[in-house]
This record gives C-alpha cells, sequence and structure tokens, in this order.
C-alpha cells in the first residue's frame, strides 16, 4: 500500500499511468470531486423572479418556471468566460459582470404551458435523459368534497383537468400531453408518477387505476394499459360478455313475476355485475393473502381458524384498502403501497397502517405481501436500498447515489439510528415509510457522495426537499485523509439576515457534474405584509 | 548461433549460448505438464448457454423468500411422496 497524494497534480499524473481497479472508474475518477470544488460564492445574484425547480440530471438544462406558474423557462448552464490580464488573477476580486445571473445561464426558451384557469404543478418534473424529453404537469384548482360517482373513491378529492405534457428540451417544442378529468393524481414531489427507461406510470388516487404508459422515441405518449379493475387487457372484454348473459337471465325472471306485487323492489335491484366485483388488483391482493394463510398451517381445523382470525376478521379492512402510491422495479414489477383512504391524501401517512406489495405485471400476480412495518421487508431494504430507487439503465451515474446499501458511512449512520431508536418497530416503520421512494427525487451530485464528504443532512441532502436553514454555512468535511473542511455553502445574504427570528428555508439545487449550486433562502415574514423575500447565491469553483 | 531468439541483439554474444532448442528430447522436458480431468463432474452441457440473469438482484430476493414461505408447507401436506428424486443441486451465486 503506497500514499496516494490528494494533490491535484499528482492525480492526474496518477491517472495517466494507474488503471483503476476494475469497476471502480467511477468512484476513482470521482476523487477529483475532492479538489474541485464550489467554495467561491456570489451572494443575493439579481436573478429573474422565477422558481427554480432543478438541473436535468445530464446537467445540460436548468428548469424553472414564471413565478405566476404559466411559464416554463428553460436556462442552459454555461460557464464564466472572462479573461484576467495581469499576472497575480487569484487576488483580483470577479467583475462586476461576472456576478450576474446571466454570466452563469443562458435562457433557452420560455413556453407557456398552463392556461388561464391552469397552473403549473412548480414541484413536479421528470426528465427522460436518453431522448432529452422533459414531463411537465399543469392542473386546475382542487374541489374537495367531490361527489364519488363513476367508481370514484369517496374522501379524495378531484381536480377538474390534470394535463401532463412531453417537452423536447432541446428546443421546448410540445411533442405530446395526456389529459386526466375529474381525476386526482398525487403531483407534489413526482409521487404519483415513476418514470422508468421509457415507462411511465400515473396513479389515479380517485379511480384507483395504475395507467402504464410509454414514451416513444418520437415523443407520443402511448397507453399501455390500465391496472386496477381489471388486470389483463381482455379481463374487461370477458366481464362484459358475462355480464350480458347475466342481464338476460335476470330479464326472463322479471317477466315471470310481472303481477306480482313486489315488481317495483325488483326493478330499483337492477343487476350491476360492475358493483358485486371487488376490483381485478384488489382480488389479486385477498386471493394471495388467503392463499398464502392457508398454506401456514397443514391441519383443516387450525387452517379455518387461521383465516378466520386473520383474513375474515378484517376483510372489510382489507377491502377497503386503496392504492397510494406505485414505483417500478423493473419494467414487470410494480412496488405498490396500499393503506386507507385517509392515508392517501394527508400529509402525515406515517401514523396510518399501510401495505406493500410487489406485483407482476406480465403474470398478474402478487408474488410478495408486506405489512409496512415487516423485519423482511426492512432487511430488504437495508440491503438493497439502492434498487429500490431503480434507476434507469441509460442513465449510468444514477446508479451511483449514495444509500445506506452502497456505502458504509451512509450505513453506519443507519445503524446508529436504529441503535438510538426506542422502539424498533417504531423505526423500522418510519424507514419503510419512505416506500415506495418517489422518482429522481436525488440529486447525482458528486457533493452529496458519502464516500467524499461529510455534511449535516439536516441542514443539505441529495434529496430536493426544502430544509430548514441557518445563518451558519453548512460545512463539507473530507471523508479521506487529510479530513479537513473543503468548502463551504452558505445561503442566504452574507451578513446573515436581519431578522434571526424569522422562519427561513432554504433548498439547493446542485449541478450534476459541474462544482456549481445554486442556493435559495425564502424567509417567510408572518406579519403582514405577508412577503417572501428570496435570496439567491450562486456556489461555484472560482 | 541457432537460438530459439533467433538474432535478438543482447549484450553479451555468449549469452543464451548454453541454449539449445534443435534437441527434440529437451524441448518436450521443457513442456509443462498439461493438466486433463479424470472425473467428468465438471464437463458443462453440450447445450449450455451462460447468459445474465434479467432480474436484479432485489427481485431474485423476493421471489426466493416467496418461493421459501411456499415449500417447506407444500413438502409437509405431501410427505408421502419423496421429492428427493425431482430435486436438482442449486447453483450458488
Amino acid at each position: 500500500m503506497f500514499f496516494k497524494s490528494s494533490n491535484i497534480t499528482a492525480r492526474i499524473f496518477d491517472r495517466q499511468i494507474c488503471t483503476p481497479a476494475p469497476g471502480t472508474s467511477v468512484h476513482y475518477a470521482r476523487k477529483f470531486y475532492e479538489n474541485l470544488v464550489p467554495s467561491y460564492t456570489v451572494y443575493e445574484v439579481e436573478c429573474p423572479d422565477h422558481s427554480f425547480r432543478k438541473f436535468t440530471d445530464d446537467g445540460q438544462y436548468l428548469i424553472s418556471f414564471s413565478r405566476n406558474q404559466q411559464e416554463l423557462i428553460v436556462y442552459r448552464p454555461r460557464w464564466l468566460s472572462f479573461s484576467c490580464k495581469d499576472e497575480d488573477c487569484d487576488n483580483h476580486d470577479l467583475p462586476l459582470k461576472a456576478k450576474r445571473f446571466e454570466s452563469f445561464f443562458t435562457q433557452l426558451y420560455c413556453v407557456p404551458l398552463a392556461s388561464c384557469n391552469e397552473l403549473i404543478c412548480k414541484d413536479f418534473f421528470l426528465y427522460m435523459e436518453s431522448n432529452k424529453f422533459g414531463l411537465f404537469a399543469t392542473s386546475t384548482a382542487q374541489v374537495h368534497d367531490a361527489p364519488a360517482v363513476g367508481g370514484a373513491v369517496q374522501g379524495v378529492p378531484s381536480i377538474e383537468k390534470i394535463t401532463f405534457h412531453l417537452l423536447r428540451l432541446e428546443d421546448g417544442f410540445v411533442l405530446d400531453e395526456k389529459v386526466f378529468c375529474n381525476d386526482y393524481v398525487n403531483l407534489a414531489h413526482n409521487l404519483g408518477v415513476f418514470l422508468y427507461d421509457d415507462l411511465l406510470t400515473i396513479v389515479s388516487l380517485r379511480y384507483q387505476i395504475i395507467h402504464i404508459l410509454q414514451i416513444r422515441d418520437s415523443g407520443n405518449l402511448v397507453h399501455v394499459r390500465a391496472i386496477g379493475e381489471f388486470c389483463r387487457e381482455d379481463d374487461e372484454l370477458f366481464l362484459n360478455s358475462n355480464a350480458q348473459g347475466m342481464a338476460l337471465s335476470d330479464k326472463n325472471k322479471q317477466q315471470q313475476l310481472l303481477g306480482n306485487h313486489i315488481y317495483n323492489n325488483i326493478h330499483q335491484a337492477q343487476p350491476n355485475p360492475g358493483n358485486s366485483f371487488l376490483s381485478g388488483i384488489k382480488q389479486r391482493l385477498l386471493s394471495f393473502m388467503f392463499r398464502g394463510l392457508w398454506n401456514e398451517e397443514t391441519d383443516d381445523t387450525l387452517r379455518v381458524q387461521k383465516i378466520r382470525q386473520k383474513f375474515y376478521f378484517h376483510f372489510q379492512d382489507y377491502c377497503d384498502l386503496i392504492i397510494w402510491k406505485v414505483q417500478f422495479l423493473d419494467r414487470h414489477h410494480l412496488l405498490i403501497k396500499f393503506g386507507s383512504v385517509d392515508g392517501g391524501v394527508s400529509r402525515h401517512a406515517d401514523t396510518h397502517p399501510a401495505f406493500v406489495a410487489v406485483y407482476n405485471m406480465d403474470t398478474t400476480e402478487i408474488v410478495s405481501f408486506y405489512q409496512n412495518s415487516a423485519d423482511e421487508l426492512y432487511m430488504l431494504f437495508e440491503q438493497f436500498c439502492d434498487h429500490f430507487y431503480a434507476t434507469s439503465r441509460n442513465s449510468m451515474h444514477m446508479n451511483f447515489i449514495s444509500s445506506h446499501s452502497n456505502n458504509i458511512h451512509a450505513l453506519e449512520q443507519l445503524r446508529s439510528i436504529k441503535d438510538k431508536a426506542s422502539s424498533s418497530s417504531q423505526f423500522m416503520k418510519k424507514m419503510l415509510s419512505s416506500l415506495p421512494f418517489s422518482c429522481q427525487s436525488l440529486s447525482p451530485s458528486p457533493y452529496f457522495d458519502q464516500s467524499l464528504f461529510r455534511f449535516d443532512d439536516k441542514l443539505i441532502s441529495a434529496t430536493d426537499r426544502h430544509k430548514q436553514s441557518t445563518d451558519h454555512p453548512i460545512k463539507f468535511i473530507l471523508r479521506r485523509h487529510p479530513y479537513s473542511l473543503r468548502f463551504k455553502i452558505k445561503p442566504g445574504p452574507e451578513a446573515g439576515s436581519m431578522d434571526g427570528r424569522a422562519k427561513k428555508i432554504s433548498w439547493f439545487l446542485f449541478h450534476p457534474v459541474l462544482p456549481l449550486a445554486l442556493s435559495v433562502q425564502q424567509t417567510l415574514i408572518m406579519q403582514p405584509p405577508l412577503v417572501n423575500i428570496s435570496v439567491v447565491n450562486i456556489h461555484f469553483r472560482r | 548461433m541457432d537460438s530459439v531468439l533467433g538474432n535478438w541483439p543482447s549484450y553479451d554474444p555468449h549469452n543464451f549460448s548454453q541454449l539449445r532448442t534443435s534437441d527434440p528430447s529437451r524441448s518436450s522436458k521443457m513442456a509443462p505438464a498439461t493438466y486433463h480431468s479424470i472425473h467428468n463432474r465438471d464437463v458443462p452441457p453440450a447445450d449450455q448457454v451462460i447468459n445474465t440473469e434479467h432480474k436484479n438482484i432485489l427481485l431474485r430476493e423476493i421471489y426466493r423468500r416467496a418461493e421459501e414461505k411456499l415449500t417447506p408447507k407444500r413438502a409437509a401436506s405431501d410427505n408421502l411422496i419423496p421429492e428427493h428424486g425431482s430435486k436438482q443441486p442449486r447453483v450458488s451465486t
């Protein structure tokens, strides 16, 4: 074992002569990020009043939406280009023109997506890297207490019109649209939609249907199947033909009782096969549970007892379960989360009981079914967490996002939380509540690689959620020798905010490849005038 | 010099002068012994094709656990029929 220098020049020479060990070429290349860090901050950049969403995962575009949530504006990230004629350039301050937003980003286009009564959901964005397509969503206002008509679930709100727009990001051309009327899809943070390769799943919470669509290279959104009421493509045909047969036989019975005084009652009770059957996916689930419990015992008496206790006792609860969230595990398997109606729309779903099932779309079979605090599911989560992220085969760098299954430091962190937790089952339930994972919710930036840097994940992390903001800068410390502070990210104004008591939240947009990051800090002023002050900083390697 | 190295340059022309490759008995001694297996357990089947498993490791594990839950119960209920004959040795991954 010889000591490898952490000096960047030495590393470049090493790269010329040494081949990395098999399978570690990405990790080897990533070590350069220890040397190239976004240590310089331009505070309070004058930038257009847009809400910046994220960099695309290949770093080609910066997605933002106008403040009125009607337009999409896409920028191309670029680097500063100015030259300094003096000899001692490093000590010079940056010229003023370099400190502008436009020096770092070029606007490519501005496209109106939402019509007058619609708004773009600014927390929703999915990127298909292979074709550089972007998926956006617009919706009209939510209607609470909508009546449960046409197979809708009672208690789920309704949105008059949800439109998914597929755009070619090179020029902003709208390729295709998919509209859902009087439906409800969880759009915030991509909760109700999952993209895997070219397959898209959209969960209609209101009608309990999992729509599977395919994004073709031509840019068309093609409907592949709808799982929910029917599992196989020909189920509907089969049931409809059966329904016709039943209607005929009932009509004959009615004619016989025509003269009877209970004629009116029969007329009112029209046979409706749609209502008497449970939905296809529910049938699969209940029969899987039944068979599983049946097979656990060999003695017939014990079997019946077990079925009565564990199945029929809770039968109505199982029937009332609704699909909450879905993700792909691969092209043929879905991970579906079931829960009660109340939990489906509430923000704090952790308190509600939930179940997770693995469903094979091709054989239409449920492979396994777990309660969300099950030991077995937690073991799978701990060991194979990165496989739950279901990254597309096309994007290589997305496979290197740190998780506790591929990084020893993240695993140690998880184990320490587990040891400190007061209740093991509560801890497991809390961890498993993140399943199924939301699509593209983690940044692939190497600065979040746990084997390179150590940072406080309450203040900053790879997930694109808002975090509590403090006035202190966030430190990134090297994991390897010499374990020193490498760079700091400070959101908000340089001198700190004037009012220390005001609640501040911040979020960070890290470029996946370049040492470039944006931090946005929002101060929520509670007293009138209710204003949100946003401060945008740019962090880059000078 | 009739050497297996031909007329390649070397510092000292007397180097490799001891080498005699034209001697047939010597060349057979020099060839290393080749190992031939004396059993036929590791002969691969003629139609064997090695492919990458399409299911990822997570799904393999999920399926394995699902099958584990089914098989012990089946063995208990059908214990009159010996199943060992139909079992095949699992390839360890």
